[in-house]
């Protein structure tokens, strides 16, 4: 094949992945509202079938242009959004067995492609210099892989603040009949000395499940994204060392990938100090994903510094 | 007088720095500081920095005055340098160590103690209790050597009553967090140590040069550490050629390579390498990085055959206006004849490939200049008073007190004449490299340092700590074995964990019946 055909074909399959996942996402959506569980399969089976022509796209691009296909902003969107799928499929719905988050992992891969599509998109080709090493396999591959989990990760606080917020109301409203507890479990989750996660409140009301599984599944990503990014962040120094001769230079994207590192590595405090876990922590997170997309989006298209060329 | 001091609670110096220290080393103090330091950051990546952005802060201090100085009045030109970025991290690191002391003492009391027995294992969240068929000493040696596989630590009882042992594991947990916060200090060192030893500097060399490491040999400024001690190292680069490869049309770059061969401080040969952006290459601790090229013409001055300036010299650029390529733009240098009198100066502008200027002077439209392709200088010969008493320079013509007296082109390989017997030819057209020359004897440090706080981290995110209790008393002929468990952490899987760990405890003994 032609490198014209491989790259026609990343086209091709992105645009099947993108429209797979806006039909997936609408899906989970029904699904939410109405508890139809066989909308629920069908989407689930539209979002892999997405996401596998969401490979063939990245692979085909690689190929059109001879490298590894995270380059610029566009690929690195295209990839970002797999991950997410991928992470939502094999994760939230494989491990957890929660299944009402498709929706908002699905709406954030949709965003996130569009963007790619509409504003970033150049064709395939060789890397300027500065990018041209392997170190551009490594540190890119693990702040993709680090931002995408940081993404699920958020996408799950904001259904917990959500959550949270109805179980406190509920709480509210219930009053004990004859001094006792209608549901014995059903008490909003608490902290013990010492623990970095919640008990009780583990009994599903309304649409989403507990305010704790919630947070627990939240927390055990970002637990899980904050190595991978402190490596990214680790390997990003060593290569501007080679690169540049220095490993540090408060460029932009250093300034920002260290601000993301610090306001998750706070949420993370946050969990094991009394008067800051729950919801206050979820709004660190929150903060952090904020400064994630500032990383990602802000940096390289609107502040000018030495990753700039790894925009659009 | 001492009514007030009397009432109020009183507090001597040794209580109020106690109260400090324990706000230091207070979780809170740590989080808030951090969210501190992160807001910090943020106004050093939005304001404009020194050294980065010095064109926008010019801009600031132009068209906004009162409020570039407010800025650099707060140190906002240079956040992560300021006193108060320094004092916000600093103060973190206080409370980093502050926190970091007490709980590494009690890790290490924890390591030298062994699992504390227990006897009300009732009371536990976790609690199980079976009859099994054996004895209690063989049920406490069969229960010890699964909680060893389970990789726990397990103390026995050696006092009165039931055989009992005491279990625990995830010390790890602790013991990574410690590892990971105090890697941040051995950061610092190696920050400290590194660049306060180190230095760093640009090396301008052209094709066929020898560039040896000396303070003297530098272009423009070195940067100092604080403890370095003018200790350059006296490595030579020899600079073989250097190539630029731009992809045509596009002119996107494809590759700077300077090939140089490398010798010792002695002078003896060490390698012969390729120096390109992020491929440096080190000798002796000095590491050389590929940092900028540029043109440098062979200019031949003469006077009746005698040479007055001759050899290459290098060229520079305009900066670029927004929207041009810096391959359009000519460049310009100049050479000095300070013996003739007048003195003389002569302003070239080089264009390395001719058909650009041609364009420019044809059709009005500028053209990337990607290779050499015939080259040629314009030049204005000024005479006058060179003034080299004010302008240190070698790239700037100072023409205040100088006025021109002949211009035109010169293409390589040809020589004009400018009078007076002086003759300006232009034999060859070579490039420069620009290398950036740099010791950071802390790098390893920094290496070992990002390493602990990896290896730290995955435990101190992912393990968990759990006690267990296994007590069996007599029971009959059998015993009844009495397990109770507690988990700090992930106690929703700790549930399925110690279920599993009593059918295990239970099971190569044989149930009687199972307890109520």
């Amino acid at each position: 094949m032609s490198i014209d055909a491989w790259s026609r074909l990343s086209t091709d399959a992105f645009n099947v992945a993108l429209y797979a996942y806006v039909a997936a996402m609408l899906g989970y959506f029904y699904f939410l509202a109405f508890r139809r569980t066989v909308v629920w399969r069908i989407a689930s089976v539209v979002a892999s079938a997405g996401l596998a022509a969401n490979v063939v796209s990245v692979v085909a691009r690689g190929v059109a242009a001879g490298r590894v296909p995270w380059g610029n902003m566009y690929e690195y969107s295209t990839l970002l959004a797999l991950l997410v799928v991928a992470g939502h499929l094999i994760v939230v719905e494989g491990i957890y067995k929660v299944r009402v988050i498709g929706g908002f992992a699905l709406a954030f891969a949709v965003l996130t492609m569009a963007v790619a599509v509409m504003f970033l998109y150049v064709g395939p080709g060789p890397l300027v210099p500065a990018l041209n090493s392997y170190w551009l396999k490594i540190h890119v591959v693990a702040a993709i892989l680090g931002s995408s989990l940081f993404a699920l990760g958020c996408i799950v606080t904001i259904l917990y603040l959500v959550k949270d917020r109805r179980e406190q109301l509920a709480a509210e409203r219930i009053v004990p009949i004859m001094g006792g507890s209608l549901e014995l479990d059903a008490a909003p989750p608490h902290f013990e000395a010492g623990a970095d996660e919640p008990v009780g409140g583990t009994v599903r009301r309304g649409l989403l499940p507990a305010a704790a599984v919630l947070d627990r599944i939240a927390y055990r990503t970002i637990a899980f994204a904050f190595p991978i990014w402190t490596f990214a962040v680790i390997a990003g120094a060593i290569w501007a060392e080679n690169a540049w001769g220095r490993y540090w230079g408060w460029d932009p994207k250093e300034t920002w990938s260290f601000i993301t590192w610090v306001v998750f590595a706070g949420y993370l405090h946050a969990r094991a100090t009394s008067g800051w876990r729950g919801r206050r922590a979820a709004v660190i997170a929150m903060v952090g994903f904020v400064s994630l997309l500032v990383t990602y989006y802000v940096v390289n298209l609107w502040i000018t510094g030495l990753h700039s060329y790894a925009g659009v | 007088m001492s009514s007030s001091a009397a009432k109020a609670p009183r507090m001597n110096i040794r209580q109020s720095l106690a109260l400090v220290w324990r706000t230091l080393r207070s979780m809170r103090t740590a989080l808030v500081l951090l969210l501190v330091l992160a807001m910090g950051a943020v106004a050093g990546s939005l304001v404009p920095q020194a050294g980065t952005s010095d064109a926008r802060i010019a801009a600031m201090f132009r068209d906004h005055p009162l409020r570039a100085r407010i800025y650099n009045q707060l140190g906002l030109f240079d956040v992560f340098g300021s006193w108060w970025f320094t004092l916000i991290y600093t103060l973190l690191l206080v409370s980093l160590v502050a926190c970091l002391i007490p709980r590494t003492r009690a890790m290490i009391r924890n390591l030298r103690s062994r699992p504390q027995p227990a006897r009300e294992l009732d009371s536990m969240r976790h609690y199980a209790e079976r009859s099994v068929r054996a004895e209690p000493d063989r049920v406490i040696s069969g229960a010890r050597r699964v909680l060893r596989r389970r990789l726990f630590r397990v103390n026995g009882s050696n006092g009165s009553g039931p055989p009992s042992l005491a279990a625990d594991k995830g010390l790890a947990r602790e013991g990574g967090s410690l590892l990971f916060h105090w890697a941040f200090l051995l950061i610092l060192v190696g920050i400290v140590w590194g660049k306060g030893t180190g230095f760093s500097g640009l090396a301008v060399i052209v094709e066929g040069q020898t560039w040896t490491e000396a303070h003297a040999n530098y272009d423009g400024q070195i940067h100092e550490g604080r403890f370095f001690r003018e200790d350059h190292s006296g490595v030579q680069i020899h600079v073989d050629s250097f190539t630029a490869r731009y992809r045509i049309p596009s002119g996107i770059p494809e590759d700077f390579v300077t090939h140089a061969e490398l010798y010792d401080a002695e002078g003896r040969y060490v390698k012969t390498a390729d120096i390109r952006v992020n491929h440096p290459v080190e000798v002796e601790g000095v590491k050389f990085y590929q940092f900028g090229y540029g043109w440098a013409p062979v200019i031949d001055v003469r006077r009746d055959g005698e040479p007055l300036a001759s050899g290459p010299v290098v060229c520079q650029q305009d900066p670029t206006p927004k929207g041009v390529s810096p391959l359009q733009l000519p460049w310009n240098c100049v050479v000095k004849l300070p013996t003739l009198r007048p003195q003389v100066g002569i302003q070239f502008r080089l264009w390395p490939d001719s058909r650009a200027l041609f364009a420019l002077l044809d059709k009005g439209q500028a053209m990337p200049m990607i290779t050499e392709f015939a080259p040629v200088m314009t030049y204005t010969a000024y005479r006058g008073d060179l003034r080299a008493e004010l302008t240190q320079s070698i790239s700037q013509l100072d023409t205040s007190a100088m006025q021109p007296f002949k211009d035109g082109v010169i293409g390589a390989g040809d020589r004009v004449k400018l009078g007076n017997g002086v003759t300006v030819s232009f034999p060859d057209l070579k490039q420069y490299t620009v290398l950036e020359v740099k010791r950071d004897r802390g790098l390893w440090i920094e290496l070992l340092a990002a390493i602990l706080i990896l290896i730290g981290l995955l435990p101190a995110l992912y393990t968990s700590r759990r006690k267990v209790w296994v007590i069996a008393e007599p029971d009959g002929t059998g015993s009844r074995l009495r397990v109770g468990g507690f988990a700090l952490q992930r106690r929703s899987q700790f549930e399925e964990e110690f279920a599993k760990l009593v059918d295990e405890l239970s099971e190569p003994f044989g149930e009687k019946v199972n307890a109520p």
